[in-house]
């Protein structure tokens, strides 16, 4: 028998949906169709604008915070490199466009100067002898590879027998893509010959060679900027370029140490030995003071501009080569 | 004129002259040839009827320098010339590349007969000679021994040769200018190939053949460093490999069979089965009418066939590879042989880039229209212009347009009007034809329809790829005609030894 009686409080069976999925997770394997389950964008899917535009400003934050990085770094170091824009070994790792005006104020179009390409890759093909290897060049061919897509081959001519790795490997290593000739916008190609002087071919129907590495180091330098317009600056430059290679490289210890306090006076009143800028000079000079062995019994303001050159960072392909 | 019977070592064919010396002044002084049929007489004579093995050494022509000086040596070699002078006979004696001058003098060792005997051996003539070594002072330029002579003290004839030689030597070795000017003959190809067992005697063509020998050498040994195996291929096959037109029939029973074009179906199925890299070294049979100065009917074809892992580049970096190894193996090793045939045909020593320069067809086209040349001699010209930048005799050119290859020929993935296929050139003529073979059984049916080809002539080849084949590539070079580029030869006969082209078939 019922204790009591209680009204029912709710009328009736209620239906209750109870969920069967405990919770959803977008399928990682979802393929281009299946876009409408997945909620995050792959590649192409359908996402909401919003949440692009987010991403979006996202990545221009994150851009412009590694290139703020990237100026407070150079600013640290340029306290001891003199007046150089931005520290090169930091901006080669940003794109390559930012680079060109970097080192050198002045920009040169590769077809205004070489000649409208034909279809064949325009190779700047370099016979050294192995006893001499031409470290400036080596410099300017790394400056060469930041500006454009070189493509840098080394080989051995048959008139000479061996050759140390070393100067095998003196143009970086083989570029992922070397199999496909066509999408370079120049060859630069080091033969290791039996050759008197260094000489340089290219397009041999239209240019005859050009003999000796400081011609050849001037040719190259005119790929990546004009000579200054200035005709007074164009000429020191020169002058020092012809100082390096004749009295530095091949003169004797008197010539050397004449050379040296040269150096030493004009880096005094100078940052870079032609004026404000880094120009081939400094190239030049820095290249034959490490070949001709006097780095290190040079005086102070040379001391000075040997860090600041280093510092500029495509000398390590010659550094390399010297040790 | 005897013949030493039953003697397996020393087979003597003496001379008929004979003559002993008229009581010697000096004791000792043996002389001249033994009489006939007799057994050696005094001092040690040859051996006659029974073979009998003198205990001699026999010196090599090359060895006879100034530190040998007033040594009594024997020695064996041809009779290059021989003449007389008063109361001396000088001669030339020569072995292969090598040859001394050699005096018989009337005196205490010599009689005027064995002058007059010496003076009248025919040439080409071998001989046996006894002599001592005497310093000159003057160089003797003609020889290959320059430093010293030998004064002859007993000389046998072991071989006559017939008097009237089909051709003399001294003229098949000189250099075709030197004969125009002094109005000396020279001797033209046909003969020379006509009497090739004389004209190989030259010191010239000894040199080619030793070069030659050092190309297979060198081949066999850098593939086989590099982990290739050595296969022989059938030459006698059931279907044409490169086409129908250029191939010798022959009658195989009661049907017929042809003589391979080239070893490539063979090469190729080796690689489905498992060998992974392998060449071969064997004839090749091209029945091709054509006269030119770089085609025979019948040569020695220099095959490869690797495996690749990932692109077909590593087959061509291993075939450039190669040759350049067999460049510098020449070079390093056979610079005698390069020298003297040089000094017949002049040309410039061969050169070449480590690692090989490559080119791509299309570049090869746009440097020709940049030199204003659209259609024609394209290979000199393209080879002049390389040459010309790059200081080289030795190039690849890789890419070519895919209508001009044959069917096995693997397309270009990213751009089908090309080829994965390339040339080698060697001073301006191709010497290699090579690619990437289609492995996949499928595209290989499509592309031999296109070429419309008859499935059933090629139904084993394609049947080795429909179970599991690697992606592989690979060429061939012709013996001959790499020879006779290095060296900067310009016909291939030169370096055939016994050449076969559409009008000749012996010797």
């Amino acid at each position: 028998v019922p204790m009591y009686k209680v009204k029912p409080i709710s009328g009736g069976h209620i239906e209750t949906d109870l969920p069967t999925c405990m919770y959803k997770l977008p399928n990682i394997h979802a393929q281009q169709g299946n876009s409408c389950t997945s909620e995050h964008a792959l590649q192409n899917g359908e996402v909401d604008p919003a949440v692009r535009a987010l991403e979006a400003r996202q990545d221009e934050i994150m851009r412009k915070l590694h290139e703020l990085k990237a100026a407070v770094e150079g600013l640290a170091k340029t306290v001891t490199t003199p007046d150089a824009d931005l520290d090169l070994t930091v901006s080669s790792s940003l794109s390559s466009h930012s680079c060109s005006s970097a080192t050198f104020k002045g920009v040169t179009d590769l077809d205004t100067v070489l000649g409208k390409d034909l279809g064949a890759l325009r190779d700047i093909v370099i016979n050294a002898n192995p006893a001499q290897p031409p470290l400036s060049l080596l410099v300017l061919h790394s400056l060469l590879s930041q500006r454009y897509r070189v493509l840098s081959t080394v080989h051995v001519h048959s008139s000479v027998t061996s050759v140390p790795p070393q100067l095998l490997s003196c143009l970086g290593p083989r570029h992922a893509d070397s199999y496909a000739r066509q999408m370079f916008q120049l060859g630069f190609t080091l033969i290791w010959k039996d050759v008197p002087k260094l000489q340089m071919k290219f397009s041999v129907q239209n240019m005859c060679p050009i003999e000796g590495e400081a011609n050849v180091a001037r040719f190259l330098f005119k790929l990546l900027a004009p000579y200054p317009s200035d005709p007074a600056l164009a000429t020191l430059v020169d002058s020092w370029v012809d100082t390096a290679f004749f009295q530095l490289a091949e003169g004797s210890a008197k010539e050397r140490s004449a050379v040296l306090r040269a150096l030493n006076s004009a880096l005094g009143r100078n940052p870079w030995l032609a004026g404000p800028e880094f120009s081939l000079a400094d190239i030049a000079c820095y290249c034959c003071v490490q070949q001709s062995g006097s780095a290190s019994a040079a005086p102070a303001n040379v001391q000075r501009w040997i860090k600041s050159c280093e510092n500029l960072g495509h000398f390590s392909p010659a550094k390399l080569l010297l040790q | 004129m005897n013949k030493a019977a039953g003697g397996p070592v020393e087979v003597v064919h003496l001379s008929g002259c004979s003559f002993s010396s008229s009581g010697s002044k000096q004791s000792g002084a043996s002389l001249t040839c033994m009489p006939s049929p007799a057994i050696g007489t005094g001092g040690g004579g040859v051996g006659g009827l029974e073979g009998w093995r003198p205990d001699r050494a026999l010196v090599r022509v090359q060895d006879l320098t100034p530190d040998k000086a007033d040594q009594l040596i024997w020695l064996r070699a041809r009779v290059h010339t021989s003449r007389a002078k008063g109361k001396q006979c000088f001669l030339v004696l020569r072995q292969q590349q090598f040859n001394v001058q050699a005096l018989v003098a009337v005196g205490d060792r010599a009689s005027k007969q064995m002058v007059k005997f010496a003076a009248n051996i025919t040439k080409e003539s071998i001989v046996d000679v006894e002599a001592s070594v005497r310093k000159v002072e003057q160089k003797i330029e003609s020889c290959s021994q320059q430093d010293v002579e030998l004064h002859i003290e007993r000389i046998f004839v072991v071989s006559q040769a017939e008097p009237r030689l089909p051709l003399q030597l001294e003229d098949a070795v000189r250099p075709d200018g030197e004969g125009e000017e002094e109005g000396r003959a020279t001797v033209n190809q046909d003969t020379k190939l006509d009497n090739r067992v004389i004209d190989l005697r030259t010191t010239t063509s000894q040199a080619i053949f030793r070069l030659q020998s050092g190309v297979c050498q060198l081949f066999r040994d850098t593939l086989t460093k590099k982990g290739f195996v050595e296969i022989q291929t059938p030459k006698i096959i059931s279907a044409a490999s490169e086409g129908g037109a250029n191939v010798f029939t022959v009658s195989y029973f009661k049907t017929s069979a042809y003589l391979a074009q080239s070893p490539q179906l063979y090469k190729q199925m080796c690689i489905c089965a498992d060998f992974d890299k392998v060449f071969c070294v064997g004839p090749v049979f091209r029945a091709e009418d054509s006269n030119t100065h770089r085609h025979l009917t019948e040569f020695v074809g220099l095959d490869i066939e690797m495996a690749f892992s990932y692109h077909y580049h590593e087959v061509i970096e291993s075939i450039t590879d190669t040759m350049v190894q067999i460049f510098k193996g020449l070079r390093d090793n056979f610079q005698t042989e390069i020298q003297t045939v040089n000094k017949q045909f002049p040309s410039e020593p061969f050169k070449f880039l480590e690692p090989t320069l490559r080119l791509e067809y299309t570049e090869g086209v746009a440097m020709l229209r940049e030199a204003g040349v659209e259609m024609g001699d394209e290979d000199d010209l393209r080879s002049e212009h390389l040459a010309r930048t790059y200081d080289t005799d030795f190039y690849v050119l890789d890419k070519y347009p895919l209508a001009v290859r044959p069917f096995y020929t693997m397309p270009d993935p990213n751009d089908l009007k090309y080829s994965n296929s390339y040339d080698m050139f060697m001073r301006g003529e191709e010497i290699l034809s090579g690619a990437q073979r289609i492995h996949d059984a499928q595209l290989l049916t499509e592309r031999a329809t296109h070429h419309q080809i008859d499935l059933e002539k090629i139904k084993s080849y394609i049947d080795s790829f429909r179970y599991g084949a690697p992606p592989h590539g690979g060429g061939g070079i012709g013996l001959e005609r790499v020879c006779m580029l290095y060296l900067g030869l310009h016909n291939v006969r030169q370096t055939s030894m016994f050449p076969r082209d559409p009008k000749r078939l012996t010797p």
